[in-house]
């Protein structure tokens, strides 16, 4: 049987890459490592109402499968994708989807605030909520002079 | 003459950088690109034909299944609106757009009582067979 993971195979790939070229090409702030036997598909965005917003495409995972973490501004999603029960391999006609452990770790931006992280998942998809800090205002110090 | 000093850094940033980024993101990172959901296809214990295909965050509205001369379709869009709000976004992995894949059942499946469920990002299509076509038990007579 074999598994279908070119897809994978390119994104290791470029991974790899950007990580030889360095930050000229590779225009994200955030870090990437993965490892395990699949890496799940994540889309990063910005909204208006001021929140880094990742989903990551975990199709077929139960939410006790899926683990988030954020540990020194480091986000780390992991997973376990497991087959159906009582199906043996030669029942397969076409094997293309990959089973097994996944893991993604992304570094956080410093206006994140962590203690604040909310996730959901919904239809396959873990959508985490980044909300950025609310920046000091600027302050005016009146200064004395004699 | 002038002797030059060789450079393999240079070289490498030199190469078509630009190029292969752009093959990269053609494959997966596209937006009008066809999209293949990956898909399994086994039989189950009951000789029904089961089909999972990885469809996360897509409506049911936006899932179309049809059953024409022993070909089975399945067909959908996602998020077509994505093009518009690209400039916010800091990486686009997820593959968007449409996708088509058909694939062909024995002529043994009934086709009237295939049906199909959506859950946690996984369709799933399950195609019975007509009872003749399951396997039978032959007794040897003497």
């Amino acid at each position: 049987m074999t598994q279908w993971d070119l897809v994978r195979e390119l994104a290791t790939m470029q991974d790899r890459m950007n990580r030889i070229w360095g930050n000229v090409y590779d225009r994200g702030r955030e870090d990437v490592s993965g490892a395990g036997a699949w890496l799940p598909a994540v889309d990063i965005y910005e909204t208006g109402e001021k929140e880094i917003v990742l989903k990551a495409e975990l199709p077929g995972l139960k939410r006790e499968d899926i683990d988030l973490t954020v540990e020194n501004n480091t986000l780390t999603i992991r997973g376990l994708r497991h087959r159906d029960d009582g199906v043996a391999d030669g029942q397969y006609h076409r094997s293309e989807r990959v089973y097994g452990a996944c893991s993604r770790s992304f570094t956080l931006p410093n206006t994140v605030d962590p203690s604040r992280v909310k996730a959901e998942y919904r239809d396959g998809v873990l959508a985490v909520r980044l909300p950025l800090r609310e920046e000091a205002k600027p302050r005016q110090i009146a200064v004395d002079v004699d | 003459m002038t002797l030059v000093r060789w450079n393999p850094v240079r070289e490498l940033a030199s190469m078509e950088v630009d190029k292969l980024n752009s093959m990269f993101s053609d494959f997966y990172g596209g937006i009008d690109r066809a999209w293949v959901p990956a898909v399994d296809v086994y039989e189950n214990n009951d000789h029904e034909f089961v089909l999972k295909a990885e469809l996360p965050e897509m409506k049911r509205e936006d899932i179309s299944i049809t059953f024409d001369n022993g070909v089975l379709t399945l067909r959908g869009e996602r998020n077509a609106e994505l093009e518009t709000t690209r400039e916010n976004y800091h990486r686009i992995e997820r593959q968007h757009g449409t996708f088509t894949r058909s694939f062909t059942l024995p002529a043994t499946v009934d086709a009237a009582r295939i049906h199909a469920s959506y859950k946690d990002g996984v369709l799933t299509v399950r195609v019975p067979q007509l009872e003749e076509a399951k396997p039978k038990q032959i007794e040897i007579k003497e």
